[in-house]
């Protein structure tokens, strides 16, 4: 393949670049480097966590060209020239974005670390549907597991963020 | 008593947003993990695949061949002192040094230059063992001619406890009715979502440690002591952390490694689980196996109550005393009797250890007895909200191991739930399949004794004032863990100055500059360091209003006569400060600002800091154990289930429920619910989901994993009411306050497994009551 | 947790990516969404030294064509099942199966040819493609064939597929089936694999069932047909004895193992059950 190289040892390492947040990085990984890691540690956005690292928890969830995915089961490779949010993101400059400024309101989160995925993934709910009910919010969130709040204020918050029919 | 309590506060009583908030919405907090430092490791632990083994050969040269791999450490590396949570057993290591006792049992630590190494050198490392039989429950644990886990624990019996008050014999002897039911409660898990990771690294003779923990004392208390450090060399301190639940209270072999490592290497070095990891840590809720005998009089009233409890501890001891005791040290909270007879007994077995788990040993014993007083008042023909009136304590009663109990609202919780979910209307009438349940808890605001002997306080508080009066810094080891301690010492600490809880901010969970806290269990911080922060606060309070009568004396601000007040001198009770402004009584309209007081006290005297200090005292109880379960002030709580199953395939669906909680002043409404939220939550998981289930043959963790350990998902939730009431104070606690965060856990099991009785007519008295059992007993039954 | 090394290629096009196939055998799989062998390669279960990304290779269209039946792409997700207007209108039981399997995130990646070649017994879509007769399209490096998805699976995790061969559609034919309907149960409401899954399609007319295609997963080694059943079914007049009889026959044709999720008697009674309740929904609510 052109973008790949191979070093003394025979390891290949491969060019790869995510647009992410709005812009454009290029790095040079191992083919096994996922777009978690990628974004962690090449990037230094450490706002998506790693949990159970098996796709459960989510979160680790960001959004791929919109899609809420989970970024342990992403390869970096396989996002080549594709979009990524992460939850640093879903604020605009200092202006946070309605869905954080509910959940803060809500008191949608405790110990906070299933917030970065839960949030992204309630901002690409109210993207595709931007008046869920509530079966439509937990179905979206069911893949984000939250063991502090019974997800009650982030259900509610949620709604509060929708817009109203 | 139906008096309404005046409160007249600025910040306390208020919902205020967390003062996290910003930090955990947009992805800028930062956990253990996600610290990186200038040339750090990364490492691991070397854990057995075996559960009972003794350690023949550990081969780590292949591993250190890899290139990267910095250092390998195994027992012969660090010291062999032992340690424990619980003062009377010290019986875990760093490492193992001669034997392993559970298949995941700690055996050395590598680090080196990324994560993928530090795999890749696990790998190559060889263990040679000889195998021993293990045991995988207490009663193989038990029998004669079982393996012998420990030396110190013959019969493998770690814990021995026999409680008798009164005279049950006799009490069952002459009662109308009496029954004995047996009931058994399941091994499950804390299931944070932020596994453990620990980050270190040495300036000279001191050494720093991140810990992703619940309390930084302990930790730093117990790897001074084996380490032989001076504690003030240890600076122990936390990021945020990504819950507990107890399972982040024993100081782990990250913990260790990470500081041993860093010291060996001269780099920083981040010790991290892998999820499956964190379950192999253990430290959750024991196994037990219950039986009950209770007698009543013929309106329900418990006379004599026999309790025996056995627990499997897995293969160390940790904070398993006191879970024993806990499992029956409560109970004589809830309901008023006077004939008590409690046996219990921990066994050790050849599994991750057990420990302290939300609600510390008390869950299940509530889900056994809940539905033992339901299966009571069904025979004798009494409604189960009725049996818990007839029953409950009253407030500024002793309890009869002695416990002193102040304010206590049990009855009035049970009627407000009552009222509030319909159980009238609903009770009995929801047909087959359908069924309304009722269950109560309540727990300890913090113990009443430390992890370890001491004559420690238990919280000391600090409160400075920054120099020119424009922002309060509060500091306490306290640690949120996510249930928000941060945001409530910060309410308390404003409303005791009288300052803007805008400009307070807190320096937490830091052993270096925030003072000493016991950290966060028993649901102890609100109240013992809410202490502690509220003296500090009104020493600052008491320090401004000195120097306000200085400056309403020396500047000007006075009228005519007005540096006297009648015959005599302004003095400081002449003036008060709320939100920032300080005032005379008097004549209100003479104000000075707070900042301008602070910046005049920092002038001519220097830092401005408030001190608190809080000890609980000599808390009742002169039997042996009675430390475990002594306490300043006792929560309760009442939750009502609404379950619907189907007949056929055994599913369980709740689908509504309601909790009050008799929780004295609430500090955050909006915090406090979040709370009983998210206890209601763990409490249903383990009622209906979660199990850790191991291989029979070689006690190899299964379920290590969200796929298989199931916690509810947001479609499985049902709604939670979550009400209080308002006339609840609590004499014991700052502005009146008792706990939410383990006593919410406590009812649940109760509640809903009588809702499912309710609604299947089937007795399910073995936790989790899974589909597949329903679907068993119901089919039995016919 | 760690993914062990591998060489990546991403072909442009389906022959390049059977070459590669071909070149490298049993040290290549194809990478699709990534949820099934992600996850198997950071269990260890799995070690292919190289890993061919299907992601260049299009495949995921969901469209109609006449006189061919609804063409889905391989490479179509599941969520592009739930949100296709196009399959709903006219296979809504297979967008609705879609929507049960695990939770929104993989099924955002997740596509219909990773999961039915990874063949798990207990995958969401098999049994309500075969309820409705579909097949399968494999290309590979010596040409392309068709195979019945019934007959695409040998065992766990095993196909029928060739070392160079790769799933390029599903077709559903166009067919006269006048119901059909897919009932997952798991242990929890999302993120569970189905214990027991029963997909069915129906032909009734006046009331009659004219045919009926029963298929199970979960509860053999493979997804499998309940033939006895549908023979039963067939000629008579529906009623809810007939639906019991029914769901009793299928319960018989299925067999279930125990293990951590649930028992195999459990399983079975949970056929005969769902059967039923299937084939009530599928007659009810009279779409395919």
């Amino acid at each position: 393949m052109a973008n790949c190289i191979v070093d003394k040892d025979g390891v290949k390492r491969y060019l790869v670049t995510v647009n992410v947040n709005g812009s454009d990085f290029t790095k040079v990984v191992k083919a096994n480097t996922l777009l978690v890691n990628f974004l962690r540690e090449e990037l230094d956005m450490i706002g998506t966590k790693k949990g159970c690292e098996l796709g459960d928890c989510g979160c680790c969830t960001v959004m791929l060209d919109g899609k809420a995915v989970n970024a342990c089961l992403v390869l970096a490779l396989d996002v080549d020239g594709r979009e990524v949010t992460t939850i640093e993101g879903i604020a605009d400059g200092e202006d946070l974005d309605i869905v954080q400024e509910k959940f803060i309101e809500h008191a949608a989160f405790q110990c906070g670390f299933c917030t970065s995925g839960m949030i992204v993934s309630s901002r690409a709910l109210l993207n595709e549907n931007p008046s869920p009910s509530e079966y439509e919010v937990r179905e979206a969130i069911a893949g984000n597991l939250c063991r502090c709040t019974g997800y009650v204020n982030i259900v509610e918050a949620v709604l509060d963020a929708a817009e109203k029919k | 008593m139906s008096v309404k309590i005046k409160r007249d506060y600025s910040y306390v009583g208020k919902s205020l947003d967390r003062n996290d908030s910003y930090q955990k919405t947009t992805g800028r907090a930062q956990y253990t993990a996600d610290l990186k430092f200038p040339n750090m490791l990364y490492g691991k632990l070397i854990r057995s695949n075996v559960a009972h083994a003794i350690i023949k050969n550990i081969d780590t040269s292949e591993a250190e061949k890899l290139p990267g791999v910095k250092a390998i450490i195994t027992a012969k590396d660090v010291p062999a002192m032992k340690f424990g949570l619980s003062p009377a057993r010290f019986d875990e290591n760093i490492f193992c040094i001669d034997r392993v006792r559970y298949n995941g049992d700690k055996i050395g630590a590598v680090c080196a230059v990324d994560e993928e190494t530090v795999y890749k050198a696990l790998k190559l490392i060889k263990v040679e063992y000889e195998e021993l039989p293990a045991v995988f429950t207490w009663q193989d644990a038990a029998k004669e001619g079982a393996p012998q886990i420990f030396e110190e624990y013959p019969g493998n019996l770690n814990t021995e406890i026999h409680h008798k008050f009164g005279d049950v014999d006799e009490a069952l002897k002459n009662a109308y009715y009496v029954r004995t039911d047996r009931l058994q409660g399941q091994r499950t898990y804390h299931a944070f979502i932020e596994n453990h990771c620990s980050v270190a690294y040495w300036d000279g003779d001191r050494a720093t440690l991140y810990s992703s923990c619940q309390s930084v004392h302990y930790v730093q208390y117990h790897l001074c002591r084996v380490l032989g450090m001076k504690m003030g060399d240890l600076r122990v301190l936390k990021t945020h952390v990504g819950a507990g639940f107890g399972g982040k209270l024993d100081p782990t072999g990250l913990d260790f490694s990470a500081v041993i490592l860093s010291k060996i290497t001269g780099q920083p070095v981040k010790m991290f689980y892998d999820h499956e990891e964190t379950f192999l840590n253990g430290r959750g809720r024991h196994p037990i196996t219950m039986e009950l005998t209770t007698g009543v009089d013929k309106n329900g009233k418990i006379l004599g109550h026999k309790y025996k409890a056995i627990l499997e501890g897995g293969a160390y001891t940790g904070l398993g005393i006191a879970s024993t005791y806990y499992a029956g040290s409560l109970l004589g909270v809830l309901y008023d009797f006077e004939n008590y007879q409690f046996d219990a007994y921990r066994y050790v077995t050849n599994l991750p250890p057990c420990g302290a788990q939300r609600g510390h040993g008390q869950p299940q014993p509530r889900f056994a007895f809940e539905h033992h007083l339901d299966l009571i008042g069904e025979a004798i023909g009494v409604d189960p909200i009725d049996m818990r009136l007839i029953n409950a304590r009253k407030a500024n009663t002793v309890t009869l191991a002695g416990y002193e109990v102040k304010s206590y609202n049990l009855r009035a919780a049970n009627e407000m739930a009552r009222d509030a979910s319909g159980w009238k209307e609903k009770r009995g009438k929801l047909g087959v399949g359908r069924g309304i349940g009722v269950g109560n808890g309540g727990f300890v605001t913090g113990a009443g004794f430390c992890q370890y002997r001491t004559d420690l306080p238990h919280s000391v508080g600090m409160i400075k004032i920054y120099d020119d009066g424009t922002q309060a810094f509060v500091y306490s080891q306290a640690v949120d863990i996510g249930q928000g301690s941060d945001t409530v010492l910060l309410q308390m600490a404003a409303e005791a100055m009288g300052y803007p809880y805008e400009q307070c901010t807190m320096y937490a969970g830091d052993t270096d500059l925030s003072t000493l806290d016991f950290g966060a269990y028993a649901s102890r911080q609100t109240l013992m360091a809410g202490w502690a922060i509220k003296r500090a606060g009104e020493d600052i309070k008491q320090k401004i209003l000195e120097q306000a009568v200085e400056m309403f004396r020396a500047t000007g601000k006075i009228k005519e006569g007005w540096a006297y007040i009648g015959n005599r001198e302004l003095r400081p009770d002449d003036l008060d400060v709320k939100e920032g402004i300080v005032y005379v009584k008097q004549e209100p309209s003479l104000t000075l600002t707070f900042e301008e007081v602070a910046r005049r006290y920092f002038v001519t005297k220097g830092v401005l800091i408030g001190r608190g200090w809080y000890h609980p005292g000599k808390l009742g109880g002169n039997h042996k154990g009675a430390a475990v379960g002594t306490s300043p002030a006792y929560s309760s709580a009442t939750q009502i289930a609404e379950v619907k199953v189907d007949m056929e395939t055994g599913q369980i669906e709740c689908v509504d429920t309601w909790d009050v909680h008799d929780s004295g002043t609430i500090i955050n409404p909006k915090l406090f619910h979040g709370q009983v939220h998210g206890a209601f939550y763990m409490g249903i998981g383990e009622t209906i989901w979660e199990e850790v289930l191991f291989d029979k043959k070689t006690g190899k963790l299964l379920n290590g994993n969200f796929a298989e350990y199931r916690l509810p998902t947001a479609l499985d939730m049902p709604p939670v009411l979550s009400l209080t009431l308002d006339d609840s104070w609590e004499p014991n606690g700052p502005y009146g306050l008792k706990e939410v965060g383990e006593g919410a856990t406590t009812p649940t099991m109760g509640a809903v497994a009588n809702a499912i009785y309710d609604a299947i007519g089937v007795s399910m008295t073995e936790l989790p009551i899974t589909y597949e059992k329903v679907w068993r007993a119901l089919k039995d039954k016919k | 947790m760690y993914l062990p090394d591998f060489e990546y290629y991403a072909p442009d096009n389906i022959a390049e990516a059977c070459k590669l196939l071909t070149q490298f055998g049993e040290k290549a799989k194809l990478l699709a969404g990534g949820t099934d062998i992600i996850i198997k390669m950071k269990k260890e279960v799995l070690a292919p030294e190289v890993l061919i990304s299907t992601k260049n290779l299009g495949m995921n269209k969901i469209e109609y064509v006449p006189g061919k039946g609804m063409v889905i792409g391989a490479r179509a997700t599941h969520n592009d099942l739930v949100k296709s207007e196009v399959l709903a209108g006219k296979y809504a039981s297979v967008s609705n199966a879609a929507k049960q399997m695990a939770h929104n995130q993989v099924r955002n990646v997740g596509t219909v040819g990773g999961n039915i070649s990874n063949a798990v017994p207990s995958a969401d879509l098999p049994p309500i493609f075969i309820s409705l007769n579909a097949t399968v399209k494999l290309v590979g490096s010596n040409g392309e064939r068709t195979v019945a998805m019934e007959e695409l699976f040998t065992g766990p995790g095993k196909t029928v597929l060739a070392q160079d061969e790769i799933i390029t559609e599903v077709v559903i034919p166009d067919q006269k089936m006048t119901g059909s309907n897919y009932i997952k149960f798991g242990l929890r409401k999302s993120g569970a694999l189905a214990v027991v899954g029963v997909a069915v399609a129906v032909q009734v007319e006046n009331n009659v069932i004219k045919d009926a295609r029963i298929a199970l997963g979960a509860v053999a080694p493979t997804p499998v047909r309940a033939k006895k059943a549908e023979e039963f079914l067939k000629g008579k007049t529906v009623s809810d004895e007939l639906l019991a009889e029914a769901g009793v026959i299928a319960s018989g044709e299925c067999k279930p193992i125990s293990d951590i999720r649930a028992s195999a008697e459990y399983r079975t009674d949970l056929v005969r059950i769902f059967t039923r309740r299937a084939l009530r929904k599928a007659i009810d609510e009279g779409h395919v």
